[in-house]
């Protein structure tokens, strides 16, 4: 207790009030009540604030609403045209389905799709192709200390919950930082690209010969999520929406 | 549901939700960006991304947080792309003259300059809070830092206020 009578002394009310000079924060009432300088203090920080609120009202001219342009329902599509087989790798003592994911080959078309969405979507599949080591079926986990420093707080946090996360690395899309994941799945390695500053409107699902996936629009990012067909996406976007939270 | 019945609904909501807010994002990006040309430029982008997304907001009562966050945003990655030079107030274009020449009124140029020249860490919350009424925990959220680092820099800058521009006219 202090000489007010409040849990509140005289420099922290000042800061306080400096702060909030509406006086809602817990004691402020009860100290400005028993302490005539601190009220000399906040009647002056309000003063400033009447200045500092007028000043701040600016004009506003008349603001023209861009063109919006028309959004249809539902999830888009975007079929993979022809391109080279993503080549999945495997320890050769990891006796698991290999042969099948060796045998992947990728067809490529873009259809019913806008640019910006077909451009990402390609960005996301060629970044497959840049990063095969990532594709490697295995049952060893990537450590917390690699994952964490690739999921760093500042981009979004984790559970590991995800599932066994056999590959961690930062990358980059559209010049910006991307988390790049490869969860095991059902089918094989599954990619995961956390891509917070790439805003979509709708979730694009991405239709190959051997390969299935999707991006997701979370938040004001998206996630992208890629295995094989047959891999059971549905059941990964729930895990990854549920465990994956943006910081940005 | 055809698509002229979806985007009917989906403008509807967009006028009730983000429209209503758009002379408050206008006035929040021209003090962010402190330039009343880039501030249209940031506003016309941030309309067009609620636009696109606004299936992401799930809360109505949150729209205005959330257009402000897209403004916020869309300013950053306005100067992220034009790689901007911190303004020099002694050599300001025109679009920024006239921002600070507005008034008639001595004391309040002189206040609206003071906060001009306010650190962006500084005037960002003082704005949110003075001028869109957003509380400290609706500001932590869109600076995304912590309650206490807004009440220190909210603070902060009504010192750096006081101390530049006084105790002005009488009231």
């Amino acid at each position: 207790m202090n000489a007010a009578g409040t849990n509140m002394n005289c420099e922290q009310y000042r800061e306080a009030i400096a702060a909030d000079p509406s006086e809602s924060f817990d004691g402020g009432a009860l100290h400005s009540a028993e302490c005539s300088s601190c009220t000399a203090y906040k009647a002056e920080m309000q003063a400033l604030d009447v200045r500092i609120s007028a000043a701040l009202e600016i004009d506003v001219p008349e603001l023209t609403m861009p063109e919006l342009p028309s959004i249809s329902d539902g999830e888009r599509v975007v079929d993979l045209a022809s391109r080279r087989p993503i080549r999945w790798t495997t320890p050769a003592w990891v006796g698991l389905a290999a042969s099948v994911v060796l045998a992947t080959v990728i067809g490529v078309r873009f259809i019913n799709t806008g640019e910006d969405y077909g451009t990402l979507a390609e960005q996301v599949i060629a970044h497959l192709d840049y990063e095969p080591q990532a594709l490697t079926v295995t049952d060893v986990a990537v450590s917390d200390d690699r994952l964490y420093s690739v999921v760093k707080p500042a981009i979004a946090t984790l559970d590991r919950d995800l599932g066994l996360i056999s590959y961690a690395m930062s990358c980059r899309i559209n010049g910006r930082e991307v988390p790049h994941l490869v969860v095991q799945g059902e089918q094989g390695p599954v990619t995961i690209l956390l891509m917070p500053h790439e805003m979509i409107d709708m979730a694009i699902q991405l239709d190959g010969q051997s390969i299935e996936g999707v991006i997701l629009p979370v938040g004001e990012g998206s996630i992208a999520i890629i295995g094989n067909r047959g891999e059971p996406i549905d059941q990964l976007r729930t895990r990854v929406t549920e465990n994956v939270k943006w910081s940005i | 549901m055809n698509s002229s019945n979806t985007d009917l609904q989906r403008r509807q909501r967009f006028d009730r939700l983000v429209s209503v807010w758009h002379q408050d994002m206008y006035r929040y990006a021209v003090w962010l960006s402190r330039d009343p040309a880039i501030a249209e430029d940031v506003v016309q982008e941030a309309m067009l991304r609620a636009w696109k997304s606004l299936h992401a907001l799930r809360e109505d009562e949150a729209a205005k947080q959330w257009v402000l966050t897209i403004v916020r945003r869309e300013n950053a990655r306005y100067f992220e792309r034009k790689r901007l030079e911190t303004v020099d107030i002694d050599n300001l274009t025109q679009s920024q003259s006239a921002m600070l020449a507005e008034s008639s009124d001595t004391d309040l140029d002189d206040v609206r300059e003071a906060i001009y020249r306010l650190d962006d860490d500084y005037r960002e919350p003082l704005v949110l809070q003075v001028l869109m009424g957003h509380s400290t925990k609706e500001i932590a959220e869109m600076m995304d830092i912590k309650p206490g680092a807004v009440l220190t820099r909210l603070h902060r800058a009504r010192l750096k206020l006081k101390e530049e521009v006084g105790e002005g006219a009488a009231l």
